[in-house]
């Protein structure tokens, strides 16, 4: 059974269509990498799987491991397994990113019919976590992204990820503000949540993540739809070519 | 000015036991002379005066004639190197000469005139110079609907003192901070039911430093003057407040912070959360005066509304009189914002367990720190509240330090 299954999606933002029939099947154990020029719809794909308020489903189903969750809050998605890594994280003064992230587990836990962690537990994983990602402890206690610099924002992104083991994680333009270092990195932390039993769908303009996540397949999204599948080659074509052609192929 | 729109007949018969002739049953060495000379004069103020629109102080002037209930007085304890004495004891008697009233201007604040006509009971907490006393001060009820704590911390000393005013009508807390001196005032109002005022009055030395954290939620109707002057030069004071209002509770907080001396500096920090019905004020006037050259004030307050009927009045007040100073003030009402909101949920945390930890953050803007914690969880503790500690707020408060 796919992890995730979008079928005939058609969405709508303040009466214009962004998505006009997407399918996406992601098996477990799969990365994809959804690209395309700005506008294309990448960013409402992203948002609407993971349920943000303000974007309208005119028409098809999203599934997660077989569940139908079209309609399901944004909290149901996540304690069904699924992460979104924002494109432009939030910043919340005065809740640190310790109280954030215990509240997120607890709430997993619970939803699990689990007790929560205990808080030196909790803190003795998230400290091992946040190390392996180059932040040291004194970013767990900062109030959540807030002055954050660009990297350490999309850091924090993979740190809450790598915590809430989801099953499905989708990365929104995750490489964008990042130079060399931190891209290797924030991959590094991808490549390490990847297995067998869940999968990652990357969006993004550029081919070079790429080069440090590879992808089993390649997907180019052009006015609402996905126009064209392949395997990495595609995105070292996109590389070389540009979307120019996309406009052609439109 | 005699009231006579709201509570009017309450207000008659508060003004005639004021000036009547009477004994007290509290005798304290202190003057009640000044005081009924300012309510004869100037009378008991009105709720259509421009200090006291936004609450109806006929209904405090009911409470005010109300028979007292015996208070529950607990035991003030005193850690080694604090003094404390009664008013009515032989030793307070030459501090009450030296400073009671020191930091008060009892013609601008007439309802400590009528605390001080009424009084019931009274404590002088005393920090000699240069002791520095690490553990907090606690004082909750001291005994009487009208109370006053003079607190003196003399040159160099430090304290920290936590009060909350349960069943006082008027509680008056005078803070003496003298030369070099530090003092942290922690005032926690619960929520209450009884009207209730008072007023925090800091004179505060050169050098000298005193910082307030107030935690509130409202009764009927609350108010609470603070009256904050730096005396003496490089003096500073950080004002911090967080309220979370609902119902129908009305908090109205009334601050002055006055620049006498030169080269001085004033933080003003203040968040509300306001549902229901609930009304909160803050009216947070800065006052340079003409000498006080290189000043350096400012004031911010933030406040989100939870529903459609309650109700912020946010309005700094800025009146400078020296042409060397920096001043700054700011003033936001809104909504919790959506995007916040939506990250928090995206991470599996329920919409209620959000916007509890979203509010509690937000007032963690204003009063902010470890100590913060408790601090919080006593003003806001209670049944279906959101804002008490939670296990991830103890992973805060542990800071992480678990090894």
């Amino acid at each position: 059974m796919p992890l995730l299954d979008i079928e005939d999606l058609h969405v709508q933002v303040e009466d214009q269509v962004i998505l006009g029939g997407v399918h996406l099947t992601v098996a477990p154990g799969e990365v994809h990498a959804v690209m395309g020029p700005n506008g294309s719809g990448k960013s409402t794909l992203a948002n609407v799987v993971a349920g943000r308020p303000g974007y309208e489903v005119l028409r098809g189903t999203v599934r997660l491991a077989g569940e139908d969750i079209t309609q399901a809050s944004p909290e149901e998605r996540a304690l069904l397994g699924l992460f979104l890594a924002f494109q432009y994280p939030i910043e919340i003064p005065g809740v640190s990113n310790m109280e954030f992230l215990k509240a997120a587990i607890d709430s997993h836990a619970l939803a699990r019919g689990e007790g929560a962690p205990s808080a030196a537990a909790f803190i003795r994983r998230a400290r091992a976590t946040a190390e392996r990602l180059g932040l040291d402890a004194g970013f767990l206690k900062r109030g959540v992204n807030e002055g954050f610099s660009g990297g350490e924002k999309k850091r924090n992104e993979i740190l809450q990820m790598l915590l809430l083991e989801p099953r499905i994680a989708i990365l929104d333009e995750t490489d964008s503000g990042l130079d060399v270092d931190a891209m290797q990195v924030v991959a590094a932390g991808v490549n390490d949540f990847r297995d067998t039993g869940n999968a990652v769908v990357l969006v993004t303009h550029y081919q070079r993540l790429l080069d440090y996540i590879v992808p089993d397949h390649v997907h180019v999204l052009a006015g609402g739809n996905i126009i064209r599948s392949g395997d990495r080659t595609l995105a070292e074509l996109l590389d070389r070519d540009g979307y120019s052609w996309i406009e052609d192929a439109c | 000015m005699r009231a006579s729109t709201q509570g009017p007949q309450a207000a008659e018969v508060l003004y005639a036991r004021l000036l009547g002739k009477g004994t007290y049953s509290y005798a304290p060495a202190i003057d009640r002379d000044a005081a009924r000379g300012c309510i004869a004069a100037d009378g008991l103020p009105v709720f259509r005066a421009e200090a006291w629109k936004y609450s109806n102080v006929g209904k405090w002037y009911q409470a005010a004639l109300a028979p007292a209930e015996a208070p529950s007085v607990g035991e003030t304890c005193v850690p080694d190197g604090v003094e404390l004495h009664r008013f009515d004891e032989p030793a307070a008697r030459p501090f009450l000469a030296d400073h009671l009233g020191a930091a008060i201007d009892l013609a601008r604040h007439p309802l400590a005139a009528v605390n001080r006509i009424l009084l019931g009971s009274g404590v002088v907490v005393r920090v000699p110079a240069g002791r520095r006393i690490d553990e907090p001060v606690n004082v909750d009820d001291i005994g009487a609907a009208y109370e006053h704590i003079l607190l003196i911390v003399e040159p160099g000393a430090e304290l920290a003192l936590v009060e909350t005013p349960i069943t006082a009508t008027h509680r008056v807390v005078e803070c003496i901070v003298a030369e070099g001196a530090r003092l942290m005032h922690r005032r926690v109002q619960p929520r209450g039911q009884a009207p209730q005022c008072g007023l925090i009055a800091a004179k505060v030395d050169e050098e000298a430093h005193y910082s307030l954290w107030l935690v509130a939620r409202g009764t009927e109707l609350r108010r609470n003057d603070i009256h904050v002057t730096l005396a003496g030069r490089g003096a500073e004071a950080h004002l911090n407040g967080a309220w979370r209002l609902g119902d129908r509770e009305h908090l109205d907080n009334q601050v002055t912070v006055d620049h006498l001396a030169p080269e001085c500096t004033s933080r003003q920090t203040f968040r509300g959360v306001v549902g229901g019905r609930a009304r909160a004020v803050l009216n947070g006037r800065i006052h340079i005066a003409a000498g006080a050259q290189a000043s350096d004030a400012s004031l911010t307050t933030k406040n989100l509304l939870e529903s459609t009927d309650a109700e912020v009045y946010a309005k700094p007040e800025l009146e400078i009189y020296a042409n060397d100073v920096r001043c700054s003030h700011g003033a936001t009402v809104g909504a919790l914002d959506e995007a916040m909101l939506f990250y928090c949920e995206s991470r599996g945390i329920d919409r209620d367990a959000a916007r509890g930890l979203l509010l509690r953050g937000f007032l963690r803007e204003a009063i902010a720190g470890e100590e913060a914690i408790g601090v919080l969880a006593a003003g806001f503790s209670g049944a279906g509240e959101p804002l008490g500690a939670t296990p991830a707020e103890d992973v805060a408060s542990a800071g992480g330090e678990v090894q």
